[in-house]
């Protein structure tokens, strides 16, 4: 052969063995290589495309997958990009739709070979590969065991988000456990999804309607570069153009959504209340207010001005660190764009132990201003309403959990924790209900709550629990300590589905859907037919009728039709047409507008299990003024430097943290990709690393009074003086098989907040260089 | 021989990059490049400034496929081309000798050594192999796929919507002014636009003090 195509054929065949993962793109390059005289480039064949919809982050971009079949039937993924128009990829009609690195890393996640290929369960001590029929079996049979000697109703439920509403019913309703944690308000941003909803605008308080906005506060939100959902980045950036938008950004450490702001208010670490109380002196002082809106709409009104009162710009200047005019200023430019003002919120200002104050008074800024359900503000936004489990099932069965009262409830030894009102569990202290025999097992899917807080406390319990059942797509913390082990099949192996609401298209509700790409890789099966396997044995196992429940569907798509007749559409009709989403109805803004049943909640009083739980934590209904320190650690001399974990745009939730060509991307982003080191990085300021003899590329410990880790330090201005921060995922537990970085949680103990338990992320901390090279 | 303006050229938007390395994720995924392989497409961060007063200002790169083509001018064996067809700029690797010469000469510093000690670059989605020259399949990935142009990937992956590729006439029409007068005087490499007034770059310390690929021999 000629040496151009030598050339060619060497290179493939190199990626081939050493990415392995990288074999699909490889075969992009291929088109006519099957010339090769040894055989092995063989990657002819034609090239077909597929829907899928992105679940890296669980938002649901819309995917267009190029998948090449070779002459044996075998697919294989070779490009993904976006679907124009999306809701959730695009920034709207007619506009290009795009994925997000983490998106980008589906491709390399469907092929990776370091993916968990085969069922396993635990033999001897020891995982041992089994065939899918005798993993279904041993799981009944376990599940049964486990029922008769613990109670089902202890049992945990971990299941993260899933391209199936499923989940709970197998877990929660036919084997019977109250007992679930999961992400959203248990490990994200509990006091922001909890709050919205007890102060009338729901948990989408978080996604404002960006395109329609002229003045969009990023409040400790990177939306540039921490996708959740890539309309937001595109959302904003259109605003800023369109509509000359003013964007400011409230964050302790410069970001790009900071760098993109026309200002950045460089705030002191969880002093985020106090800020927003500042806020609303300055527009109730100044009578910017919408008194309308206020008069007929909300309730606790004087409560919260009476805060206000009490926290004038100048008080507000000496906690926060920022400047008192600068405090006014955004104030003003805020009030003044209403109602086409929107905050952005969500975990910054959540995993904080006085998270919840924070919450509440950044969201009563809405209330305050009226810009609810009114364009460029915060909208009321709406699901398409597809057909629930109840509805689509044919079948009447026995809801198992319904009268169990979950143990943190039930049991004295929790009466400390006011938590236990409102969320009925705290991931915290999992840990201590297994010590006390509350907890015995927990189903795990696709996540790993060993990085999620208490780290250390969980381990241990992992190891204590009866039965450890893990469905996931690669070896982590989880997996690999479990007894039973289910390899899950990736988002593009299996049918998805995706029912919206907050989009690009804040007048629509939405459907987004896709068959699957490929057949599932290895012997992985889709989460459905993991369930649908699961109930099967136990309806042998147990003999009860109940386990039967999904036979009246032959696959998952079967069921996704019954789920979207309620809309009139089949999964064939989303995914067969130029994209793969529909606009399915159109609902209008200021949805509260003669209602009088419409209440903004300033004051909590009138929520009987908040207003318990505040008492218990010795803290006001009303918006007010909590300190730092009060629930969660306070600075020392041992332990001077304040630690937050952080996103990077790389990972999604320690789901691709294993793929090869991310991390050497974020490797390059901090500047050490000559470094063989690929973990994550502690950003700290020049000021903090100078005293303690710290250069980037060093590696340092970052030790708490509970906990300790050792990672790589970025030295940094983008860092704030005595505030440090790295990458959550990474490490001990995680799915990055060699190891490298730190389980930030190792750090943490029980810090949270009180009312919902949301992990308390900010952490006393020291940092010391741990020397060699 | 087409004109210069039936060329394709490249487009870059500071103001709407927001540093997320989709494009060289992208990119390296089309040509299955593996995760050590030198990134045909760069995403760099210029920081600078003391905190609070700080600017990181992300930029994306590739081979701009410049009009003049420094690179082509120093290739001691003709290795270099650039088509006239497109005026999109390959490398025969048959020719090439590795001496490096391509790399000084290029502003961007584009063309890259990892693969066998051979240059490499963006091709810009051109078929196949490292440099697409040769016996490269002739047909640009814009031009593939029917009668839409489809984008080069990284393109079409940008999610600030940053990059834009096409002929120079078209691309141009959808730039300000001030970018397509700088490109102009430019030799015609890149058409990139100039920062926006009033952005946190230009606000407090400047971006003018900011020095990137893109401003460094202004
Ligand atoms: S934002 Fe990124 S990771 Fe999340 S769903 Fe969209 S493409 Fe996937
Ligand atoms: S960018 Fe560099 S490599 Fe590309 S054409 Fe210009 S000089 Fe040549
Ligand atoms: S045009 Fe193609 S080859 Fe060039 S940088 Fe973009 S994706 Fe890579
Ligand atoms: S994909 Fe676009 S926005 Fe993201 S780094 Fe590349 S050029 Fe910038």
């Amino acid at each position: 052969m000629s040496k151009g195509l030598r050339d060619r054929a060497s290179l493939t065949r190199r990626t081939l063995l050493k990415a392995g993962g990288a074999a699909a793109g490889a075969a992009a390059l291929g088109g006519c290589l099957s010339s090769s005289e040894d055989g092995e480039d063989q990657v002819s064949g034609e090239v077909l495309t597929a829907f899928g919809n992105c679940w890296m982050c669980s938002h649901n971009c819309g995917q267009k997958a190029y998948v090449r079949e070779d002459s044996s039937g075998k697919k294989t993924v070779v490009n993904l990009t976006g679907v124009d128009g999306h809701p959730r990829g695009s920034a709207g009609e007619g506009t290009e739709g795009t994925l997000c690195p983490k998106g980008l890393g589906q491709l390399d996640k469907t092929h990776d070979p370091k993916r968990i290929q085969e069922p396993h369960i635990r033999k001897n001590g020891e995982l041992q590969k089994v065939e899918w029929e005798e993993a279904f079996q041993y799981t009944a049979e376990r599940l049964a065991t486990f029922k008769e000697e613990n109670g089902s109703e202890t049992f945990l439920d971990a299941t993260s988000w899933a391209e199936t509403s499923i989940f709970s019913t197998v877990w929660r309703e036919l084997y019977g456990t109250p007992e679930r944690i999961s992400r959203g308000i248990h490990v994200c941003a509990g006091p922001t999804f909890v709050s919205g909803g007890m102060m009338g605008v729901g948990s989408n308080n978080r996604v404002p309607d960006y395109q329609n906005s002229e003045y969009i506060i990023a409040w400790g939100r990177n939306q540039l570069n921490s996708f959740a959902g890539q309309f937001e980045a595109k959302g904003t950036l259109e605003a800023i153009e369109k509509n000359g938008a003013t964007l400011v950004t409230i964050d302790p450490q410069h970001t790009i959504t900071a760098e993109k702001s026309d200002k950045w208010l460089p705030i002191k670490p969880r002093t985020d209340g106090a800020l927003a109380l500042a806020m609303a002196n300055v527009i109730i002082e100044e009578d910017r207010y919408d008194e309308d809106f206020v008069e007929n709409y909300t309730h606790g009104f004087d409560a919260y001005a009476e805060a206000a009162a009490d926290m004038p710009p100048e008080r507000a200047a000496d906690i926060t660190g920022l400047d008192a005019e600068d405090i006014r200023k955004v104030a003003r430019g805020f009030a003044e764009a209403a109602p086409q003002a929107g905050i952005s919120v969500w975990t910054g200002t959540a995993q904080v132990g006085n998270g919840w104050k924070a919450t509440q008074n950044i969201t009563a800024l809405n209330g305050l201003v009226g810009n609810i359900d009114r364009p460029g503000g915060l909208r009321l936004w709406k699901y398409a309403s597809t057909a629930s489990f109840g509805e689509v099932c044919e079948q009447d069965y026995t809801n198992r959990a319904e009268f169990k009262e979950p143990a943190i409830n039930k049991y004295d030894e929790y009466s400390d924790y006011p938590v236990r009102h409102i969320t009925g569990i705290a991931h915290n202290l999992v840990p201590e209900m297994v010590e006390n025999g509350h907890i015995n097992g927990i189903v795990v899917h696709h996540d790993d709550p060993l990085k999620d807080g208490n780290a250390d406390a969980w381990v241990e319990a992992l190891d204590a629990m009866d039965l450890v059942l893990s469905i996931d797509a690669y070896w982590n913390g989880v997996s690999r300590n479990a007894d039973i082990v289910l390899p899950e099949a990736t988002q593009l192996e299996k049918d998805t589905l995706g029912t919206g609401n907050w989009s690009a298209y804040p007048k629509h509700t939405w459907v987004t859907g896709s068959k699957a790409a490929v057949d599932p890789q290895w012997n992985t099966k889709p989460d459905f037919d993991i369930l649908v396997g699961i109930a099967d044995a136990m309806a042998e196992e147990t003999g009860n009728d109940d386990w039967t429940v999904f036979e009246q569907w032959d696959t998952h798509e079967d069921f996704i039709d019954d789920e979207l007749s309620a809309i009139d559409l089949t999964l064939e009709d989303i995914d067969s047409g130029e994209v793969n989403y529909e606009l399915v109805d159109e609902f209008e803004y200021e949805s509260w507008e003669g209602d009088d049943h419409y209440t903004f909640n300033f004051d909590l009083d009138q929520v009987p299990p908040f207003a318990q739980a505040a008492e218990e934590a010795d803290m006001d209904t009303a918006p007010e003024w909590i300190p730092p320190g009060t629930y969660g650690d306070e600075l020392s001399e041992d332990y001077p430097l304040e630690f937050y974990d952080v996103r990077s745009v790389f990972f999604s939730h320690a789901s691709n943290q294993p793929q090869e060509r991310l991390r050497d991307q974020f490797a390059k982003r901090n500047e050490l990709a000559d470094e063989d080191y690929r973990g994550n990085y502690l950003h700290i300021n020049p000021e903090d690393a100078d005293k303690r003899g710290i250069s980037s590329g060093d590696m340092v410990t970052v030790e708490s009074e509970t906990g300790s880790g050792e990672l790589m330090a970025v030295v940094s201005e983008r860092a704030r003086p005595g505030f440090v921060t790295a990458e959550y995922g990474f490490g001990e537990t995680s799915a990055t098989p060699d190891g490298e970085g730190m389980n930030t949680m190792t750090l943490h103990h029980k810090q949270m907040d009180p009312i919902t338990g949301q992990v308390d992320r900010h952490i006393a901390v020291e940092v010391t260089s741990s020397g060699g090279d | 021989m087409a004109a210069d303006t039936d060329h394709w050229v490249f487009y870059f938007d500071p103001n709407r990059c927001i540093g997320c390395h989709a494009c060289t994720v992208s990119c390296k995924q089309y040509h299955g490049r593996g995760s050590d392989a030198d990134d045909w497409r760069t995403v760099t961060h210029h920081e600078e400034g003391t905190y609070p007063d700080v600017n990181d200002v992300p930029i994306s790169m590739s081979c701009m496929h410049c009009h003049d083509a420094p690179c082509e001018k120093v290739c001691p064996t003709n290795a270099i081309e650039k088509r006239e067809s497109d005026g999109i700029v390959t490398i025969d690797r048959e020719k090439c000798i590795g001496c490096k010469y391509c790399g000084w000469a290029c502003p961007f510093g584009a063309p890259t050594y990892g693969d066998e000690g051979l240059m490499s670059k963006c091709n810009m989605c051109l078929g196949q192999g490292p440099g697409a020259g040769a016996d490269a399949d002739s047909t640009a990935k814009h031009k593939q796929d029917g009668q839409a142009a489809v984008q080069p990937n990284c393109v079409s992956d940008c999610v600030g919507g940053a990059i834009k590729a096409g002929p120079q006439s078209e691309v141009i029409r959808e730039a300000s002014e001030a970018a397509a007068n700088r490109f102009k005087s430019d030799n015609g490499r890149v058409i990139v636009e100039p920062f926006a007034e009033g952005s946190a770059a230009v606000d407090s310390t400047g971006s003018s003090d900011i020095i990137t690929p893109f401003n460094a021999g202004d």
